[in-house]
């Protein structure tokens, strides 16, 4: 037992050091999100001259903040469920449906990120974006475009980072299974989420 | 085989996985089954493909906007605007409850930030003044969905974005329907008040600090105009508006009303970040879970269940009003339009109900669902502001639900409510 809630709480300062970093990483893509979008509107209705690249880059960078945020959201709760019925269930049975659940949530997740890698890794993800280019020289004299992939990435990472939430969330319930939740590091509480 | 995607979905839901989880575990399950694995790859693909969306932006960027106004103690001065107005009726704080949720409408598109912000500083006032704790947080949770109806609107944007509907036309939709809960709400105050002798009136505000608390809301109450006036002007997208937004009322909380600190925004970015993250894999996951209702004729299978019961729209009408409240009941909002908007929407602009009308029932209905135990987001909050038990309040709110429920089949039966103002502006023909 004490081996199981040394790897849940091992697991658990991992992902919550990595969800930190991602976090951080994530609003400062909400802010750059929008000073893109500012700019795109100055110039195009101050300067009358529309600038090719800010739309598309904003729309990379809410992807890399889906990524790098939502697993904290899923670690702290705040995917929207209907937890009646868990709730409701003695602690024993609670701690089996939610381990079934997670593991169905877990093999969602696994799909998604081989079929992620794959798509990334594979001929959509060499394609060139529209507008975004990359300097490749130190003297900003050549510069390449930015390869779908990156973009793509961003749900790669989000996926591998959730797939790491799911597995401390299942060690957690089989904790909670066997009568140990007291032992269990707690986790910060969620915000209340939604579009509502 | 497929069709039976959707019944998997609700049994998965009900055990307590995430939609997010269930909008994909359904069909891709259903999909494996049927040795369709090449569109278990499609259906994770339209997830990215659907989060990969320039128009949702404007829910990260409305959502920061609501933040950075909320940490700028922008709401106190709303208040205070709405206290100079009406404060001195009987029932004052109650009535400036009501009207300061519609203002904050106008800036947020949230009911959860309306709850938040004007729950937490008018909730101890009305209690100062006499009323009960429990009505204080009833009027309080029954006025904070005008935030999701009257633009801006985050559920109106998912709506438009996952049924290709203007986001313009339902933000305009939404402003009649908006006031009439606000309208509807203070006449209820206004007669309970002498029922049950709610606290006297205050002294009446001059004209003079009328103006003054007009000067020092003006800012705050510019946003709507810009946003509102950008969009249908031509001038801004909805999303570049909700990202002026955004620079606006960050530069009026720095620089003008020196009321937000530097220091505020990683934590502002970084709350309306992971809420937004959130939402858009929702949206993402819905968008796939809707490529697959279509493959599998669901929505044609529904239809034909739903025509059977009746060919007379207007008790369809009713009888869908009835099921929205009950899905509304359990899920909130945002995720119950993802799911039900590609399933019922086709078969009632089919029936000649008009797309952006039917729209503004749903987000209406599905809103006022905000309320209703046993998953009520907004009961949640106002417990968690008030310190009230969740069932304490929703008893306190039965009556302003009942108002909201009246409006709710006015809307109905009466589509020119909220199509008259899209219709104007040439939104709807």
């Amino acid at each position: 037992m004490s081996a199981l809630l040394g790897l849940t709480n091992g697991l658990g300062a991992v992902n919550a050091a990595l969800l930190t970093l991602g976090r951080r990483l994530g609003a400062f893509c909400v802010a750059l999100m929008v000073v893109a979008i500012l700019l795109q509107v100055f110039f195009r209705y101050v300067l009358s001259s529309a600038l090719p690249w800010p739309e598309e880059a904003a729309r990379f960078l809410m992807l890399w903040m889906a990524g790098l945020m939502a697993p904290t959201a899923f670690r702290r709760g705040g995917f929207v469920s209907i937890e009646m019925l868990v709730r409701f269930l003695p602690r024993r049975p609670a701690a089996l449906l939610t381990i079934l659940l997670l593991l169905l949530s877990l093999a969602v997740l696994v799909i998604g990120l081989q079929i992620g890698w794959s798509e990334t890794t594979g001929l959509g993800g060499r394609f060139a974006t529209d507008s975004l280019s990359v300097p490749n020289s130190l003297d900003l004299s050549t510069w390449v475009k930015v390869p779908k992939a990156w973009m793509m990435a961003s749900l790669v990472v989000g996926l591998g980072l959730l797939i790491s939430v799911c597995v401390e969330l299942i060690l957690r319930a089989t904790a909670t299974l066997f009568g140990q939740e007291a032992r269990l590091v707690l986790i910060a509480d969620a915000a209340v989420m939604g579009s509502e | 085989m497929l069709s039976f995607f959707l019944p998997l979905f609700l049994v998965l839901l009900l055990l307590g996985l995430p939609v997010f989880f269930g909008l994909i575990a359904a069909p891709a399950i259903l999909l494996w089954m049927n040795g369709q694995t090449r569109d278990i790859v499609l259906l994770y693909r339209n997830i990215y493909n659907g989060m990969d969306s320039f128009p949702l932006m404007a829910i990260p960027f409305f959502m920061l906007a609501g933040e950075v106004m909320n940490r700028s103690n922008i709401t106190l001065r709303l208040v205070e605007f709405s206290q100079a107005m009406i404060g001195h009726l009987r029932g004052g704080l109650a009535h400036v409850n009501v009207l300061s949720s519609m203002l904050f409408a106008g800036l947020s598109g949230s009911a959860v930030a309306d709850v938040s912000a004007l729950g937490s500083m008018l909730i101890p006032a009305m209690e100062k003044q006499g009323y009960t704790r429990s009505f204080a947080a009833a009027v309080t949770a029954a006025s904070s969905i005008i935030g999701p109806i009257i633009p801006p609107s985050g559920i109106m944007i998912i709506y438009a974005y996952v049924m290709g509907e203007s986001v313009a036309a339902l933000f305009l939709a939404g402003i009649v329907p908006g006031i009439m809960i606000g309208g509807g709400l203070m006449l209820l105050i206004h007669f309970m008040a002498d029922h049950y002798d709610l606290p006297a009136a205050t002294r009446r505000a001059t004209w003079g600090e009328r103006g003054q608390a007009s000067l020092k809301a003006i800012w705050p109450l510019m946003t709507p105009v810009i946003i509102l006036g950008g969009i249908l002007g031509g001038v801004f997208t909805p999303t570049e508006a909700a990202a002026i937004a955004v620079g606006y009322s960050t530069l009026i909380g720095l620089f003008v009303m020196r009321t937000l600190q530097w220091s505020d925004l990683p934590d502002v970015l970084t709350r309306a970040g992971m809420t937004s993250a959130v939402v858009l894999l929702l949206v993402g996951a819905a968008m796939a879970f809707k490529t697959v209702a279509s493959l599998s004729h669901t929505p044609e299978l529904l239809a034909s269940i739903i025509l059977g019961l009746s060919d007379n729209p207007l008790i369809l009408l009713f009888l869908i009003n009835i099921l929205l409240f009950i899905v509304g009941m359990f899920l909130d909002a945002g995720p119950a339009i993802i799911i039900l908007g590609p399933i019922l929407g086709p078969i009632f602009t089919s029936l000649g109900v008009d797309s952006v009308h039917f729209a503004i029932i749903m987000a209406v209905n599905l809103t006022v669902g905000l309320l209703t135990p046993p998953m009520g987001l907004v009961l949640f909050v106002t417990s968690s502001v008030s310190g009230l038990r969740v069932e304490t309040i929703a008893r306190a709110t039965l009556p302003f639900l009942a108002v909201e429920v009246l409006v709710i089949f006015l809307i109905t039966y009466f589509p020119a409510l909220s199509l008259t103002v899209p219709r104007i502006f040439g939104f709807v023909h």
